[in-house]
């Protein structure tokens, strides 16, 4: 066994004679030679070399066996046993991507992970790190496993996705015994190839093919078959399933070949530093509706320095962050010379001139002309860092909040969460900061003064279908499209809008021009710009009526009987007329006293005919259509009202916008603010932008005026819940600062100009008079105005 | 910190030093002995008195009489205004100046630095006028200096409370000169972040001047002028 370790060894008995037959097959080509030891000092001391050498390397699997790739049902490389030879794999899994749940300190508050579930109004943050804000997933029953594959699609593999053996024991609904775990993935970060694919990885991890990922994104080979699909008793050991080639296919590689040599050994194309593009394929934010030929790099990277040139690390992988104090926290004094100060000033987090500045040729900043007490008040990143400030703030979208960088046939990235910036905030430091900015919303069970956060398959699961309207609306339409031509589409008519089902199951709401806020609902078919309704007004009396009526509402009937859930028999009602389908054939019948006055498609229930959908969906889409709203405060209110019957001792209540609402003594909706609804913020550093765009190069007025939108302008509180009641504040209350204060002391440089140009008459008066005066005085002490 | 235990330094030294002007030229038994401990027990020991009778004589009242009984409500109406713009502008200034550099780590901030501003602008017209109309009556009139030895010798000088408050009254201006400059240059573009560090420094450093200077020209004067 290799210094390394093995993590989950298995009993094999032909495995063994495979691995005997392999070593003596390799020792005898003289090709492989078995990993180094964890000892050797050559590796882990620089000997002054600044080339990367050629990484053609044995590829070793996860039971440290070479792969020969041309062999039968290849496993997949494995980085603990392929890279850790050379580089000590213990010690780069504790870096800074990989330990969260095990380090010792948090480090400045950075992005949360958000657990984001639109329809249950879940956006919650999440952080193995106690940072503030976000809830260690632990509380709320997620295990590493749940973690991972909900956030594995942006994860560098180890961490929470190669638990321990103890934890994957532990915790026996996860399936790590057939997903394997997702070991350090070395090649996401320091694969220079090409062929390293994000959207793989992403991929692979959904697939729960977390051993293979690393294989399939890295490009070394191509990766088949899906382990959600295998049942849980499955083990790599059993190998391909030889009864099923279609669905539950094992994970397999097919490693592309030409890449090895004849000795059995990879070529890797790898970097000493990570590209950019390794980071930004989770480190990516970008304005929303920004336009990419049109978005600016990072002012370092326009001057040809790469991520890592800054955030740098050793074997370690405690990669330097770059924020003052990092040093202190941290113990690693170099990265002071990382952080903006430190590089262009050379100074450490206290002010002194300990650092070696001009790292990279990093320029010395002149500011001139911008007082002392910006230095001491405001980071560096707030007049050079993200967006200038604007009304409203700027919308942003992560690449880990919004899924961004996963391409496929289905659409990843989300708009939501919303997350905004530059929210200005005083740090630990007291110093102001820029922060993106996110309001969280979910559910919870609130003790005294402990919210303990609800999953959301937990509130999905008691709300019932309180939160299915769009879904139930999707399954009538879906239903009707089957009878529908090609040109035509089925829609529910509400109001401005006219709902057409979508893919996901959910509809897609397009306003139609003209139309009344208060038009009645009504199901119609869409063709072209043209909605008719589903059930034309005729009279079933009449002699001359088309015959085609009656055939199209029996495919109507027909397709109507296929909604699954459905609360009775479908039926059509005009002008008295019953429409049903009964035994294959329309039943055309005189429709009984009950229904009078009914009219339109509908569901026969108990003698009546219920419409097709019920009051409650129609208004409830159709609120929330044309917003990014997925709820109304009355479902708020009837989930709680759900989950107030299993809260016991506890309130149940819903955190969104920034109130906490819960329901009153009369069963309404009320509201306040709480410390759980309060906003989630991390600092941000980058976009930093030419110092032409910095805030002050146009003068004071850029942040210094009666109605600037620095201090001036409005957040408010955002969240999936349509309502008024939302947190609102202004950006100078946010910094913690006197919002009448900065409004006057902005007013002031009004007539700063003035009071320049009076100093400087006074000034100069003052001077005059004074160098006069001592004239005199010199003159007299001399003697010389005393002989005139 | 260093400017906290200088400006302590300097103000303690200068009411020490008038007080002690004081004492050498209204008390006997300042010049019963030239022994200088003994002039010093005994000032010391007056100094005790003073400090206890004054304290019991005051009061709110006892200084609102004292204000109003200032020369200055007696002056023509430009004059008048013209001081209680002066003085007004100068005592807050040097308040909140001193206070909040000694007692606040952050410094002067908020509407107090507001005030200090506009009082600041005001201070440097007045200032101007001051010098530009009273400047003359200001002006010594010292004999053509002669060259020998007793240029260096103090006794010899001609040092007189009339003229250190004629000195004084020139470092004053001088001072107020220069606060202005370093409160007009850090607004403008001219100057990088040192620059400004520097200025910053020699404000303090000046206000620190001004007020030395102002508190010596006030001593002499109010002990000069007969008691009401």
């Amino acid at each position: 066994m290799s210094r390394a370790g093995r993590t989950s060894p298995r009993p094999r008995g032909g495995a063994l004679l495979v691995i005997a037959v392999l070593v003596l097959a390799a020792a005898a080509a003289g090709q492989v030679t078995a990993p180094g030891g964890a000892t050797d000092q050559k590796h882990l001391v620089w000997n002054g070399d600044r080339t990367v050498p050629a990484h053609l390397i044995p590829l070793r699997d996860e039971n440290d066996e070479l792969i020969v790739p041309t062999e039968t049902n290849p496993l997949p490389y494995s980085a603990r046993f392929t890279c850790g030879p050379c580089h000590d794999y213990a010690t780069v899994r504790g870096g800074w991507h990989f330990g969260a749940k095990t380090a010792t300190t948090d480090g400045r508050p950075g992005e949360p992970w958000i657990l984001s579930d639109p329809r249950t109004g879940t956006f919650l943050p999440l952080s193995y790190r106690a940072w503030p804000g976000a809830y260690d997933p632990k509380t709320l029953g997620l295990t590493t496993w749940d973690f991972t594959l909900l956030f594995g699609r942006h994860m560098p593999g180890g961490g929470p996705a190669e638990p321990s053996d103890e934890e994957a024991l532990a915790h026996p609904e996860a399936r790590w015994n057939v997903s394997g775990k997702a070991e350090v993935n070395c090649l996401a970060c320091h694969n220079r190839s090409g062929r390293q694919d994000h959207s793989e990885w992403a991929k692979q991890v959904l697939r729960e093919n977390l051993r293979w990922a690393a294989t399939a994104a890295g490009g070394v080979g191509e990766v088949g078959g899906m382990a959600s699909r295998l049942k849980e008793t499955w083990d790599i050991a059993d190998g391909p399933n030889l009864d099923d080639h279609e669905w539950a296919v094992v994970p397999y590689v097919n490693y592309r070949t030409v890449d090895f040599d004849s000795k059995q050994r990879y070529f890797f194309d790898l970097n000493y530093q990570p590209a950019d593009e390794r980071c930004l394929a989770c480190h990516s934010v970008s304005p929303a509706g920004e336009t990419q030929w049109s978005a600016d790099p990072d002012v370092h990277a326009a001057a040809g320095l790469k991520c890592a040139d800054c955030h740098r690390n050793d074997l370690g992988h405690a990669i330097v962050r770059g924020y003052e104090g990092e040093a202190a926290e941290t113990g690693n004094r170099t990265a002071e010379s990382f952080t903006c100060r430190g590089c262009h000033l050379g100074e450490n987090a206290a002010g002194e001139k300990t650092v070696v500045p001009g790292r990279l040729g990093a320029p010395h900043p002149k500011h001139t002309g911008i007082p002392l007490v910006h230095f001491k008040r405001l980071a560096c990143t707030v007049c050079h860092s993200g967006p200038v400030p604007k009304d409203g703030f700027t919308r942003v979208r992560t690449s880990r909040a919004n899924r961004l960088g996963v391409y496929g046939v289905a659409t990843w990235s989300t708009d939501t969460p919303v997350i905004i910036e530059p929210v200005y905030k005083k740090d630990a430091r007291h110093k102001i900061v820029p922060h993106r900015l996110v309001w969280p919303s979910f559910w919870a069970k609130k003790t005294g003064e402990t919210v303990t956060p609800l999953l959301p398959e937990v509130v999905d699961t008691l709300a019932g279908d309180i939160l299915k309207p769009e879904e139930r609306v999707s399954l009538t339409l879906a239903a009707l499209s089957q009878v529908m031509a090609e040109d035509e589409m089925p829609v529910l008519v509400s109001g401005k809008f006219a709902f057409a089902p979508n893919v996901d199951g959910g509809v897609d709401a397009t306003e139609e021009d003209g139309a009344a806020a208060d038009r009645p609902a009504f199901w119609g078919v869409r063709k072209g710009l043209e909605v008719r309704p589903l059930v034309p007004d005729f009279d079933p009396a009449a002699a001359d009526k088309d015959p085609a009526i009656e055939t199209r509402f029996q495919e109507l009937l027909q397709a109507l009987g296929t909604v699954a859930g459905r609360p009775g028999e479908p039926a059509i009602v005009v002008r008295k007329t019953l429409y049903r389908f009964v035994g294959g054939y329309l039943d055309i019948a005189e429709a009984p006293a009950e229904l009078a006055g009914a009219a339109g498609p509908g569901w026969l229930v108990d003698g009546t005919l219920a419409p097709l959908a019920p009051d409650f969906d129609i208004r409830t889409i159709t609120a929330k259509a044309g917003t990014e709203r997925t709820l109304t405060e009355e479902q708020v209110g009837l989930v709680l009202g759900a989950l107030a019957g299993t809260a016991g001792d506890a309130e149940a209540v819903y955190v969104s916008g920034g109130r906490m609402f819960r329901l009153g003594k009369n069963g309404t909706l009320v509201s306040d603010s709480q410390a759980a609804a309060e906003p989630v913020v991390w600092p941000l550093a980058h976009n930093v932008r030419p110092a032409q765009q910095s805030l002050g190069w146009k003068g004071c007025t850029d942040c210094h005026s009666g109605g600037s939108d620095f201090f001036f302008t409005q957040i408010k509180g955002t969240g999936p819940l349509l309502t008024k009641k939302v947190e609102k504040r202004s950006a100078s209350a946010f910094m913690g600062l006197g919002g009448l204060f900065q409004r006057i002391f902005g007013l002031s440089f009004i007539v700063r100009p003035v009071f320049k140009l009076v100093l400087a008459v006074c000034a100069f008066v003052a001077g005059s008079l004074l160098f006069l005066a001592g004239l005199v005085a010199l003159g007299r002490v001399a003697g010389f105005l005393e002989k005139r | 910190m260093l400017f906290t235990i200088v400006t302590l330094l300097v103000v303690a030294a200068a009411l020490l030093g008038l007080a002690f002007h004081r004492f050498r030229t209204t008390r006997e038994e300042a010049k019963s002995t030239i022994l200088y401990t003994e002039i010093v027990k005994k000032y010391l020991a007056w100094l005790a008195l003073r400090t206890i009778q004054i304290s019991r004589r005051a009061s709110p009242k006892a200084w609102w009489g004292y204000v109003q009984r200032l020369p200055l409500w007696r002056e023509p109406i430009l004059e008048k205004w013209l001081d209680i713009c002066f003085y007004g502008s100068f005592l807050y200034l040097a308040a909140s100046g001193f206070f909040f550099a000694i007692f606040i780590p952050r410094g002067l901030f908020g509407y107090p630095l507001i005030g200090h501003v506009m009082a600041g602008g005001l201070f440097a017209v007045c200032l101007v006028i001051i010098v530009l109309f009273k400047g003359r009556d200001f002006i010594a009139v010292p004999k053509p200096a002669l060259l020998s030895l007793t240029l260096l010798d103090p006794r010899k000088m001609g040092i007189t409370a009339a003229r250190v408050k004629l000195w004084a009254f020139w470092l004053f201006v001088l001072a107020g000169f220069l606060l202005t400059l370093s409160a007009l240059l850090p607004m403008l573009p001219l100057l990088r972040t040192p620059g400004q560090r520097f200025m910053f420094e020699f404000h303090r450093y000046s206000a620190l001047v001004s007020t030395l200077a102002a508190t010596i020209f006030a001593g002499l004067e109010i002990f000069a002028r007969p008691r009401p």
